[in-house]
């Protein structure tokens, strides 16, 4: 028995209304209207310093929004006490490395904290549902070594299963394959794939395009702060607006199931600049640091 | 930074069983050994008078004063001290997420100190007895004070800003304290007070010291054990601990105020007693792992045979003279932590 499939999961909408976030005079993110599509797994894209990780960490309520509001169910996320949210909305920020010594079974733990009583702590139907959890991802083997020895691929899983132990609806990964290597990768994938079966909602940043056309449900591809395009893999990577935004000659190789690019640095006279390039949303200063 | 060292992890009740053992023993021993030697039954005789109800058979008045007022608020002292230090230093290696920050890494445990050197110079301590330890106190969370006021802008304080405030705080209370000592050399008994103080120790102390440190200690544990869980989850970055539903904001400022307030009244009653802070939390998480649940009443218990035990042999190494307590445990505490560092040099690993 999965984590999931004890109750049927229905995963709440949520949704980004005119999100917009300003830092030091900058705004990393500007008037984007975005919705998370209920039990959908959307791949967000784009350059660096587009604005990705900040969408997630506005989306999980980590940072406040300098204007507009995070919907969830339709109720505003600020509102919420935080330990609710977390139940609600999980999120993995980029490359987390752990520095102490915790075991898996009891990084994996620090996921009921929204569950616990500040007095009792963990109870043992905490216990139960951790164990779920670690099967679930695949991680029970692991659940006594320390989370510092783990290898990517494993350290990947025992995060998703800390995503799972806090019984979230949506959950938020910022980059989890980027230090895979290609079995891992779509093995995290894979695994990404069923949780959405089971219900949830799961939203990846990614930079690898093939796999978002391939897993995701929806892409959202982010460009200068601003939401360039949102829908259906098929409908939104087409060559020219990878081109666009990513600067990168993109040509559809025939016979594959899913849109399937090949990739090629752009002729001297397209580089942007020269070419119609839909440029960043209007009200941008100026490009993000690139921090994803 | 981290020091990931491969050390097996021993069992939390076999641990703290073990700490309580020693605890017990040190304290017996510090009861029955000193300058005037006892009979370990007479030692006894005191105790069950003192402490169990009923009829007890008669006691040397001698021995009773030595016992019951000169060894036994001694050791209690020891023990609360090394125990409010060694969880104040569990806390900030939490908080700052760096196994070498020590109790009073926010300037805490020099304000205190300035506090009662000015009591002390200022002839303050003579006229009321209560001056010096209050003062202190006051010290430290004056300094708690000034160091979040610097570090917080919007209602945010980020732990390296109010690391550097605490830094900096340090040094120039540092020379406070220089120009406050140098200031009182003429005056022969007060430079000697100070002197003796900025050793730390238990010497001398009683019953009184013992009530003056005991409000700080329960304050400074409940609202300790409160946010333990809390800490376990900024070790993993305050990014990580908000998404998962943790107030950091609030729980910087518990564990700020309580290590500040358990670091101020252990100061106030026994002057600066170093290491305790650093190594025995560090140690106690080799040992059991980073679970604040588990590592604070470990450390704890450890900060209270380890100053009990120190102080022992502060009294016995030179009998009849007295080393200082704070030169004891720096002895033991610094070569070991360098052992430790030299010993898994290989396995340390530099990170975040």
């Amino acid at each position: 028995m999965t984590a999931a499939s004890g109750s049927a999961l229905r995963a709440p909408r949520l949704e980004l209304v005119g999100g917009g976030v300003e830092r030091r005079g900058r705004w990393l993110l500007r008037r984007v209207d975005l919705v998370i599509e209920p039990s959908m797994l959307t791949s967000v894209v784009g350059p660096n310093g587009a604005g990705k990780s900040t969408l997630l960490r506005l989306l999980s309520g980590t940072w406040r929004l300098t204007e507009g509001q995070v919907l969830l169910g339709g109720f505003d996320l600020a509102a919420l006490p935080r330990r609710q949210a977390a139940r609600r909305v999980a999120y993995v920020p980029q490359s987390v490395r752990p520095a102490f010594e915790f075991t898996v079974r009891e990084f994996v733990t620090l996921g009921r904290y929204p569950h616990e009583s500040r007095l009792f702590g963990t109870r043992s139907a905490d216990r139960g549902w951790i164990d779920r959890c670690l099967d679930d991802t695949d991680v029970l083997a692991l659940a006594d070594r320390r989370v510092t020895t783990l290898s990517g691929g494993e350290l990947q899983r025992v995060l998703m299963a800390r995503c799972l132990a806090t019984e979230a609806e949506v959950l938020l990964l910022d980059e989890p394959t980027s230090n895979l290597d290609l079995a891992h990768g779509l093995d995290l994938l894979g695994l990404a794939r069923r949780l959405v079966d089971e219900g949830r909602s799961v939203v990846l940043v990614l930079h690898d395009l093939n796999a978002a056309a391939r897993f995701a449900d929806r892409v959202a591809v982010l460009d200068g702060g601003g939401l360039v395009a949102e829908g259906p893999p098929s409908e939104v990577l087409a060559p020219e607006l990878v081109r666009h935004v990513f600067r990168v000659e993109a040509v559809a190789l025939p016979g594959a199931a899913s849109t399937v690019f090949d990739f090629e640095p752009l002729a001297r006279s397209d580089l942007p600049g020269s070419a119609g390039r839909t440029g960043p949303a209007p009200g941008m200063r100026r490009r993000a640091p690139a921090s994803g | 930074m981290t020091i990931a060292l491969g050390v097996r992890r021993v069992g939390f009740w076999w641990y703290m069983t073990a700490g309580a053992a020693l605890l017990v023993t040190f304290a017996a021993v510090g009861l029955y050994r000193g300058s005037v030697p006892l009979d370990p039954a007479d030692v006894m005789a005191v105790l069950a008078r003192r402490l169990l109800p009923g009829e007890h058979g008669p006691v040397d008045p001698r021995v009773d004063t030595i016992v019951w007022s000169l060894r036994a608020p001694r050791v209690v002292l020891a023990a609360m001290v090394g125990g409010c230090l060694a969880l104040a230093g569990a806390q900030m290696q939490g908080l700052f997420r760096n196994p070498l920050a020590s109790p009073g890494i926010v300037g805490t445990s020099t304000g205190a100190a300035v506090g009662a050197v000015f009591a002390l110079t200022f002839g303050l301590a003579g006229a009321f007895l209560l001056a010096a330890p209050l003062l202190a106190v006051g010290g430290a969370l004056l300094s708690l004070l000034i160091v979040t006021r610097i570090a917080t802008r919007d209602g945010y304080t980020p732990v390296t800003t109010l690391l550097l405030a605490g830094v900096a705080l340090n040094a120039l209370l540092g020379a406070v304290n220089s120009w406050l000592i140098a200031r009182s050399w003429e005056q022969y008994e007060a430079a000697r007070q100070i002197a003796y103080w900025m050793m730390g120790g238990v010497t001398d102390r009683d019953w009184r010291h013992v009530g003056m440190l005991l409000p700080g200690l329960v304050v400074g544990c409940v609202v300790a054990a409160w946010f333990a869980r809390d800490l376990d989850l900024l070790l993993e970055g305050e990014e990580v601990a908000a998404s998962l539903g943790v107030d950091i904001e609030r729980t910087k400022r518990a564990v700020l105020w309580s290590a500040a307030i358990l670091t101020g009244s252990a100061v106030a009653v026994s002057g600066v007693v170093g290491f305790v802070g650093l190594v025995v939390p560090h140690l106690v998480r080799l040992l059991l792992g980073p679970v604040h649940r588990r590592l604070l009443p470990a450390a704890f218990l450890t900060g209270a045979w380890f100053v009990v035990g120190a102080d022992l042999l502060a009294r016995t190494l030179a009998a009849p003279r007295e080393v200082h307590l704070g030169v004891v445990t720096a002895f033991v505490g610094a070569p070991f932590f360098l052992y430790l560092l030299m010993r898994h040099e290989k396995e340390v690993a530099v990170s975040r």
